[in-house]
């Protein structure tokens, strides 16, 4: 019984994908075949024929992300050691304002803030895109880093200071590898709420800014399978390698920084 | 000194969300200089409230959001207690249930057109069985009034992520307190249901919070998967934005501030939650 559930599972789990898989690779697979009758890689080959772009704005989509995340993650380090670390007025008050974009669409807010950034000209920009992206990754930059700083506490960082360290030596040297994990595992989250953005890079970017969930969103609407399935594959491996990358990094920082911390 | 760390945070959110929200509010009071329109007035709301399109458009946004929600909350706590019964043995099935949470909400769509069109391979499985015997013979779940389409999507990405996040606090409630019901001689589905259930109550409400705004306010799946019509509410709101008659861009306005104002709730409810939460310590 058990066994059977599990299965099950996992079916429910994998067999979407991989009948999208098999989509992706398929010249026709017409009703009411369950299996693909000719396989073709000419959607692949499409999406890497250089006069489609598709590769390129692949690369572009990456870069625009990783700004995203880095710079995410640059103002939610502080915001998150000052909740974690000061008592102040209004800390409630803060702590809900920064919890606000789990939970209130970004897309409402996107339509009310479109005017403002065609008069301040930042509408069809890479600088707006990346600030409206920014938004909805700040609450899990925030409060993931404010529990590894809760539970790290910050002794650590009063000794060094205690024994001349500077300011900067801190940082470089105590703070950033204490919570190196938090950072990895919150840009991850921030990288794909970024990367899987459509809506909201379509309405800031006006169509300038094309990003890959753009170039994927038409060809799921207009039902071209093995187009959009090609592309699909593309978009989860990436993301599932931008993860993999950040799991094993967490891995050998736990694994070098057990002789010292725990 | 705690207010110049918060500063570069704060200025995002104020001038960016916060203004976004207030700046959709004027506009949707008919305040909106660009085009002229200077003067505070309801009749936006008014002819939103009187439109019995809004109103299929809310309750079938309510809905789909409310059951895939529910269902994704079920799913994905029995899932998180499975995985406690077996964990240890098995590390790969441990990662598998994560595959949704990754997959985008875009792709999410593709994958329930794929399976569950009319025609998709669930229905080219049941042709082959003999259970039908045309394609059109197949209920069809995308595009369909009902959104089942828009649910399953939602059920799909939303029941890994609750199981994500409440997997840990039942390991940590299972740890502790369930052998020490099961010593007393609870059965396992006792300690389930009066337990582990209840203790974790609170992690499992703000999941079903989060999920549920989301999906209340999200743009992607219902384009793709839902009915047109009714549509869903975001779907609805940005038809009114992107009309080339500016004039119009204050009703879909009206509907952002519908789908704010249900979020807004959503908030409340989930600070008081986390307030039960560092209530009973868990």
């Amino acid at each position: 019984m058990k066994g059977f559930l599990k299965n099950f599972i996992i079916l429910v789990l994998i067999l979407p994908l991989l009948i999208m898989f098999l989509w992706s690779i398929v010249n026709s697979w017409p009703w009411p075949y369950i299996l693909p009758q000719d396989i073709s890689f000419r959607a692949f080959l499409y999406i890497f024929e250089p006069s489609t772009k598709i590769f390129r704005i692949l690369i572009n989509s990456i870069l625009l992300s990783a700004i995203v995340t880095f710079f995410t993650l640059l103002i939610s380090l502080p915001a998150a050691k000052a909740l974690a670390f000061y008592d102040f007025k209004g800390k409630s008050l803060v702590k809900v304002l920064l919890l606000l974009p789990l939970i209130v669409p970004i897309l409402s807010v996107a339509m009310g803030i479109h005017l403002s950034f065609i008069r301040l000209g930042i509408a069809n920009t890479y600088l707006g895109v990346i600030l409206i992206h920014v938004i909805p990754g700040i609450p899990y930059g925030v409060k993931i880093l404010l529990n590894v700083f809760e539970l790290n506490g910050n002794k650590m960082e009063f000794q060094a200071r205690t024994l001349g360290a500077s300011k900067l030596q801190v940082l470089r040297y105590i703070t950033l590898p204490m919570i190196m994990p938090g950072l990895i595992v919150a840009g991850s989250i921030i990288y794909i709420s970024s990367f899987t953005q459509y809506f909201i890079t379509f309405l800031i970017g006006g169509g300038k800014i094309v990003t890959y969930s753009m170039v994927l969103f038409p060809f799921i609407e207009s039902g071209d399978r093995t187009m959009a399935s090609a592309l699909s594959v593309i978009f989860v491996i990436n993301i599932g390698i931008v993860l993999y990358i950040s799991e094993k990094l967490v891995g050998n920082i736990y694994k070098n920084s057990s002789k010292y911390f725990v | 000194m705690p207010y110049i760390l918060l500063l570069p945070v704060l200025l995002l959110i104020v001038f960016i969300f916060i203004a976004g929200i207030i700046f959709g509010a004027l506009q949707s009071l008919g305040y909106f200089p660009a085009i002229g329109l200077k003067t505070f007035t309801l009749k936006y709301y008014k002819y939103i409230f009187k439109d019995p399109n809004f109103f299929s458009s809310l309750k079938f946004s309510l809905y789909t959001s409310f059951v895939s929600s529910f269902l994704a909350v079920v799913v994905g706590v029995l899932l998180a207690y499975f995985l406690l019964a077996n964990s240890k043995k098995d590390l790969g099935f441990y990662n598998v249930y994560k595959i949704p949470i990754i997959v985008p909400h875009t792709v999410a769509a593709l994958l329930v057109f794929v399976l569950f069109s009319q025609s998709g391979w669930i229905a080219r499985i049941l042709y082959r069985l003999g259970f039908i015997h045309n394609m059109t013979e197949f209920y069809p779940l995308v595009f369909d009034s009902k959104g089942i389409g828009v649910i399953l999507a939602y059920i799909w990405k939303g029941a890994p992520f609750i199981t994500l996040i409440t997997y840990d606090i039942l390991k940590k409630i299972n740890d502790s307190y369930s052998k020490v019901a099961l010593n007393l001689g609870a059965n396992s589905f006792q300690v389930f249901w009066y337990v582990l259930l209840p203790l974790a109550l609170p992690t499992i409400l703000s999941g079903f919070i989060i999920i549920f705004a989301f999906s209340f306010g999200a743009f992607e799946i219902p384009y793709l998967l839902g009915p047109s019509n009714p549509k869903a509410l975001p779907v609805l709101a940005y038809i009114y934005y992107k009309s080339i008659d500016l004039f119009e861009r204050p009703y879909g306005m009206v509907i952002n501030m519908c789908i704010t104002f249900y979020s807004l709730i959503m908030v409340v409810l989930y600070v008081l939650v986390f307030q039960l939460i560092k209530k009973y310590k868990i």
